[in-house]
């Protein structure tokens, strides 16, 4: 080919440069989309040995990533027990755990887990976190007939998420689930909000996106019935860079009480805006954002006295049945070993092995992936979140788990700048309750 | 008196964009070269900046002078080695290029920073909370106005050195037709790299002031990324103050979108810039005199 030739192949019009250059940005927005090169398993028919195959799937690259940072160290814990193998009705099987990062990203999300499922012949799938790695995950099991347990999703955009009806009391054979759902939510606002006295209105910043959705529909009804007046300015778009309208009409409407489920960015905006435009509500109640501390710290003396809600806390007084390991010494042994402060998603991430572990050992056969789903369904395992136990919930697929309201405090001691504690136990009243709620810079 | 405080905020806002749109503005001004990576080297910057706060406890300001030479030179370096390179193979390959090293930078970040979101807003003490309150409806905070100055004097130090100086002149000769400069002793790869080391200076300016204002992860950069990109086609190619222009008037767009609909927001942005795309205008259709 000449350079002639090339030069009209491709002119190197304005036009045509902003169009891809567009089209390019559009696409680096939209994430990085790597669909490259999957890791091939090594032995194909290893479905047949004696070997039982679990794979996991958890978001450790992307947006999500904070998700999946402890990964590595529940990882270790599980494989330290799972490498000496599982006695499972007299018989001795080797355990191996295949780990695959989801990228945050469904496609990708979908793609381990189908290599997981066809190259890898796992027997057992376990993925957390999100719905975009979680979702896609639990469907290709589900259409592979390979077991899946799942979490950190809150259960309605799981199970409603997938095209399951309200009618149905057990939409899926390979797939269960255990996780918050807006009930919890609900429990845990309406009871922590009244250690705090306000005008029962409450602001919200409900994002369009699924989880703004799922809870305008759900949790604002909720929120009404106990007696809250919602001020809703409507959806926002994630990543918009400008909140004044909707601080001038929680400040007109004089909101006491602030309630949002933001990306971390979002929230740090509205915030140092809300700040600059002399809104302060009384209680700031934020989900999403501030699972993890870092994301409160961020916020520096903006943050603390921020409310928010765990799914685990150190303080659980439950116990892993797979490692023996109390939330204390989970919460404890990660900070040791990281030097990082514990996150909420230490909990699930473990009790997901426990419930693998609780299933496999269930199952008349473990590597019967039929019979494993059938014994999941009815499974009862003690996990560092809770006692979980299928087939009671609120379908046959789901255990709802507690989510606990709590608040972001300055931390009394210790190398770490702030403390989540416990304000209330309503979901769950064997956790303690550690403090009350206190009016955001009382 | 909510549609004065919106434009207001939306000119602070449009002015980070300006800021952030400037070196993505340059670089194809004078390359045609449209930088994927530049939402990601704003986050460098921003990453930098947050070590030197955080390590020894300076203002940001401080440490962000301390960072400009550094991004001086991973803008310098980026051209010499991957752009120079990629440049060569037409003008669909820096485009790939450019993508590819934003995704590289990102799970850099990753891999050295952990997916921890930081944020420099609470270490510049009020200036990113306090504000003068006119009204109780309007209120101009300091951080807008410092953001403002900002951006009105890197656009309007760059205009300057590219009208006004041997070096701008050099650089717009090189813009319009790089093998006729070089013919009268103006190599094109010297400019270029000092062309790309002044976007990537500036892009670490932007970061910085995104993390001042709002808080940023590893993946943070591409959000911001199309919005400098849409301040830049608003503002008409390759013009510095166009930008400048073109970045407020996004910024307000959007404000005023919110005020009513918060769902509008992001998308009155968007109809602006689609707007300035099929709305031919003087700015818009002369890109190649830009710099002449």
């Amino acid at each position: 080919m000449t350079p002639s030739d090339k030069a009209e192949l491709w002119t190197p019009s304005r036009r045509g440069l902003i169009r891809s250059g567009l089209g390019m940005a559009g696409l680096v927005a939209a994430g990085p989309v790597l669909s490259a090169c999957s890791v091939k398993g090594d032995d194909p028919g290893g479905g047949s040995g004696q070997t039982i195959k679990i794979g996991f799937v958890s978001p450790r690259t992307g947006a999500a990533a904070a998700f999946g940072e402890p990964d590595a160290y529940v990882l270790g814990l599980a494989r330290d027990v799972l490498g000496k193998g599982l006695t499972i009705g007299g018989k001795k099987y080797d355990v191996q755990v295949i780990d695959k990062d989801g990228q945050s990203d469904p496609q990708r999300g979908a793609q381990v887990a189908n290599d997981l499922i066809n190259a890898d012949r796992v027997d057992l799938m376990l993925t957390t976190s999100t719905p975009e790695t979680v979702n896609p995950v639990s469907d290709a099991c589900e259409a592979a007939g390979v077991p899946c347990i799942s979490t950190v999703v809150p259960w309605e955009a799981w199970y409603f998420g997938r095209g399951a009806k309200p009618t149905d009391t057990k939409a899926f054979k390979y797939v269960y689930h255990f996780c918050f759902g807006v009930q919890q939510f609900a429990n845990a606002y309406t009871t922590m909000w009244p250690q705090v006295s306000t005008n029962q209105k409450v602001g919200v910043m409900w994002p369009n996106d699924a989880d703004g959705n799922a809870v305008r529909t759900s949790l604002g009804p909720l929120l009404q019935k106990a007696g809250y007046s919602i001020v809703d300015p409507g959806a926002y778009t994630n990543g918009t860079n400008d909140y004044s309208s909707q601080i001038a009409k929680f400040k007109a409407e004089n909101s006491e009480i602030f309630n949002t489920f933001p990306l971390p960015p979002d929230f740090a905006t509205f915030w140092q805006q809300a700040a600059q435009q002399g809104y302060q509500p009384k209680i700031v109640q934020v989900a999403k954002t501030g699972l993890f501390a870092s994301q409160v710290e961020a916020l520096g003396a903006l943050g603390v006295g921020v409310a928010g809600a765990a799914y685990w806390t150190p303080t659980y007084p439950y116990t892993s049945s797979l490692t023996g390991i109390s939330s204390k010494e989970l919460g404890a042994g990660y900070q040791k070993k990281t030097g990082k402060q514990w996150t909420q998603q230490l909990g699930p991430s473990l009790a997901l092995f426990d419930a693998a572990a609780a299933a496999l050992k269930a199952a008349p056969d473990p590597k019967d992936k039929g019979a494993v789903a059938t014994a999941i369904s009815t499974l009862a395992v003690q996990t560092p979140v809770g006692n979980l136990q299928w087939g009671k919930g609120p379908n046959g697929n789901v255990v709802a788990t507690p989510i606990l309201g709590g608040q972001w405090t300055a931390a009394k001691s210790g190398k770490y700048p702030l403390d989540f504690v416990l304000c209330e136990s309503s979901s769950d009243p064997n956790v303690p309750v550690a403090a009350q709620l206190q009016p955001y810079r009382a | 008196m909510n549609i004065v405080n919106a434009i207001v905020q939306g000119i602070f806002l449009g002015s980070l964009y300006a800021l952030l749109a400037c070196g993505l503005s340059l670089i194809f001004g004078v390359m045609r070269i449209i930088n994927l990576a530049h939402g990601d080297l704003a986050i460098l910057g921003a990453f930098l900046v947050w070590v030197v706060t955080d390590k020894t406890g300076i203002s940001p300001f401080i440490a962000l002078l301390l960072v400009l030479p550094v991004m001086l030179a991973v803008g310098y370096a980026l051209q010499r080695t991957v752009l120079a390179r990629s440049l060569r193979g037409g003008p669909l390959v820096p485009l790939l290029t450019t993508f590819g090293l934003s995704i590289v930078l990102q799970n850099g970040f990753l891999q050295v920073f952990s997916p921890d979101v930081h944020s420099l807003g609470s270490n510049v003490g009020t200036l990113s909370t306090g504000s003068w309150k006119l009204t109780s409806d309007l209120s101009i905070p300091y951080l807008g106005v410092v953001l403002l100055v900002v951006s009105v004097a890197v656009l309007g130090g760059l205009h300057y050195t590219l009208r006004a100086t041997a070096f701008g002149r050099e650089m717009r000769a090189t813009a319009q037709d790089p093998d006729t400069a070089g013919l009268v002793g103006i190599p094109a790869s010297a400019i270029y790299a000092r062309a790309v080391a002044i976007a990537v200076a500036t892009a670490g300016i932007a970061g910085a002031f995104l993390a001042i204002r709002s808080s940023f992860g590893p993946a943070s950069g591409p959000a911001q990324l199309i919005f400098a990109f849409e301040a830049v086609i608003i503002g008409g190619l390759g013009s510095l103050w166009g930008t400048l222009v073109g970045g407020i008037v996004l910024g307000v767009a959007q404000t005023i979108g919110a005020t009513i609909d918060p769902q509008y927001s992001i998308l009155t942005g968007h109809l602006v810039f689609l707007l300035a795309l099929v709305v031919p205008r003087v700015k818009a259709t002369a890109p190649r005199k830009a710099f002449a």
